[in-house]
């Protein structure tokens, strides 16, 4: 009875419109009022604890350097790079927007900015040199997805936090998925575009925009680098990131001054305001799921019901893929994560390995209707019918579909790295 | 209504206001720990642990922050369910659930932070007392509780495009 109350709870709280952020406070209380020891005192201290731990830095400064390398013209950059490098390939231009996206999501950490900033360029310039509308509104939709898999990824690290995994080996192990996305789209891109005009290539011009953009490229390298050597962990890089994004920025490209600072930092703690009220909340139903045993008879029920790992990762892979259209990336992580990572551990799947097979699957979602958050930031960025762009799309989202396949079923790919 | 609005953007402003002090101090203390680590081999002590208060006291006061640009992530699969004329009553009720939760969490909270001070709780690494920082939590509840009760007498003074999903969640990819 309780639990059906429970339930109805829920769906009025969704028919009103409620934030996530309260219907998660909700289901907490609900928690440990009636199926605890009655007492939400514990909510409050759970939320204290779930705030206090220190793995959590990373996230603030990853979004801190990323919006601070967003400001200026760091898209510009990357993109009359990428242009000069890939002029004499066959459909240059499009591996070109491939390759701007994947970089400069790796500097934003953020796949919607992504879109926007390198699209913005991108999606004029591509219709100019006579690529197919379709195909130039897939492509950027499509390869800004990338933003949520190639490290620094504030999933990974939501994901990192709810199962008490290794931030610095999910970031580690994201490599490999983005580099077979990053190639999956740009051989696409080479195959579609055979025959639109090459251009040539200029060395000289390849020094200056080089000279341009270098610093750019090397904040990847930095953090990437610094994490893989050993020389960092995650907090660590992100602010040695967050350091080096305001010497670039306000010394040394001076596209930034005090006052915009001080708008990044206002942009970057609102949208701490939202997150981490959030991962509050979550970790404390997480701490009293625990506390029931839950996870405990969830594995004994799955257990009973699926024999084998391949069927758990299918029907993990189509579960993740439906929430995706529906939920928000964070939100899905932090209320999944925690209920799912038992039950993979229970099949011998790896926590790394599971946890960027998620983000994956969860990316799908950026581009998938009616909730695919890349298609309707597209739709106002690019001035299209919210139909013409989910058809666009659809080469690329079945190109990603089975580069989850391969993140899914081929673990190597993303543990050779740890 | 308009002097409801002003209340409301005078909060906004002391939200702003520590919102950059916590990150700065943060974020500074953050680096000069890395950095001084790196190159002398050893670190600031207690850096980390006020790095970590620094930033609950960002979260907790920009949860306002979000409120008021209308940040807070909403999924909105059942927008469409309900007719479209009693939008202004989901509203209203929507503002008031979230004033209520607020209120509750706030007494509660503050009651937690009232049995952290009488027993003098402190922190190991710093040897200072954490009440203060946890102070934070009932203000920043208390203060959502005044915002959204202010937001449900009146709606006009809203964010506009307030809390989907699209709006907030962008950053968190």
């Amino acid at each position: 009875m309780m639990t059906i109350l429970f339930i109805a709870i829920i769906i009025i709280a969704l028919l009103l419109r409620q934030r996530i952020v309260v219907i998660l406070g909700i289901v907490a209380g609900w928690c440990y009022i009636v199926w605890g020891d009655g007492d939400l005192s514990y909510v409050v201290l759970d939320l204290w604890a779930a705030a206090d731990q220190e793995v959590l830095l990373s996230i603030p400064l990853f979004i801190l350097a990323g919006n601070i390398m967003s400001q200026g013209s760091i898209a510009e950059r990357l993109i009359t790079m990428m242009r000069v490098a890939t002029a004499p390939i066959p459909g240059g231009l499009a591996i070109a927007t491939i390759l701007s996206c994947a970089f400069f999501a790796a500097i934003s950490g953020s796949s919607t900015v992504t879109l926007i900033a390198v699209g913005s360029i991108m999606y004029p310039a591509l219709i100019k040199a006579g690529y197919s509308k379709q195909f130039a509104l897939g492509s950027l939709c499509a390869a800004g997805t990338l933003g949520i898999i190639v490290p620094p990824s504030i999933p990974l690290i939501l994901y990192g936090v709810m199962t008490q995994t290794s931030i610095a080996d999910l970031f580690k192990a994201g490599i490999g998925p983005a580099v077979m996305l990053t190639v999956l789209l740009g051989l696409y891109a080479l195959i579609k575009n055979m025959k639109v005009e090459r251009g040539e290539i200029h060395f000289s011009e390849i020094i200056t925009v080089t000279k341009k953009g270098v610093f750019a490229l090397f904040m990847p390298l930095l953090i990437l680098g610094g994490i893989y050597s050993g020389l960092f962990t995650a907090t660590e890089s992100a602010a040695v990131a967050v350091f080096y994004a305001v010497i670039i920025e306000v010394f040394i490209h001076k596209e930034m001054n005090f006052e915009d600072l001080q708008n990044v930092i206002i942009e970057t703690a609102t949208m701490l305001g939202s997150l981490i009220p959030l991962l509050m909340m979550a970790l404390s139903i997480n701490t009293f799921l625990a506390y029931e045993h839950v996870p405990h008879l969830l594995v004994e029920i799955i257990q009973n019901n699926i024999t084998n790992q391949t069927s758990f990762l299918l029907l993990t892979m189509f579960g993740m893929l439906v929430v995706g259209c529906f939920v928000d990336i964070g939100s899905a992580i932090l209320i999944l994560a925690p209920l799912l990572a038992p039950l993979a551990v229970a099949q011998n799947v790896d926590l790394t390995h599971f946890g960027v097979m998620m983000i994956v699957n969860l990316e799908l979602g950026y581009l998938t209707p009616p909730l695919g958050l890349n298609l309707i930031v597209a739709m106002g960025v690019f001035k299209e019918d919210f139909w013409v762009i989910a058809k666009a799309v659809l080469p690329f989202l079945t190109l990603m579909f089975f580069g989850l396949l391969v993140v899914t079923f081929w673990p190597a790919l993303s543990l050779f790295l740890i | 209504m308009e002097k409801a609005r002003n209340f409301v953007e005078q909060i906004y402003k002391f939200e702003r206001a520590i919102a950059i002090l916590a990150f700065s101090v943060m974020t500074l203390v953050i680096i000069a720990d890395v950095i001084i680590r790196k190159v002398a081999g050893v670190g600031i002590a207690g850096a980390t642990r006020i790095a970590v208060y620094a930033m609950i006291v960002t979260a907790l006061i920009s949860f306002g922050l979000a409120s008021h640009n209308g940040r807070h992530l909403r999924p909105k699969f059942t927008d469409r369910l309900l007719p479209e004329s009693w939008n202004l009553q989901i509203t209203s009720i929507q503002e008031s659930v979230h004033a209520l939760f607020c209120l509750v969490f706030a007494v509660v909270s503050l009651s937690v932070v009232y049995d952290t001070y009488l027993l003098e709780e402190t922190s190991r690494m710093l040897r200072i007392v954490i009440w203060p920082m946890q102070s934070v939590i009932p203000l920043a509840f208390f203060v959502g509780f005044v915002r959204h009760s202010l937001y449900a007498l009146y709606p006009e003074i809203r964010p506009g495009n307030n809390n989907d999903v699209a709006a907030g969640s962008e950053k968190i990819q």
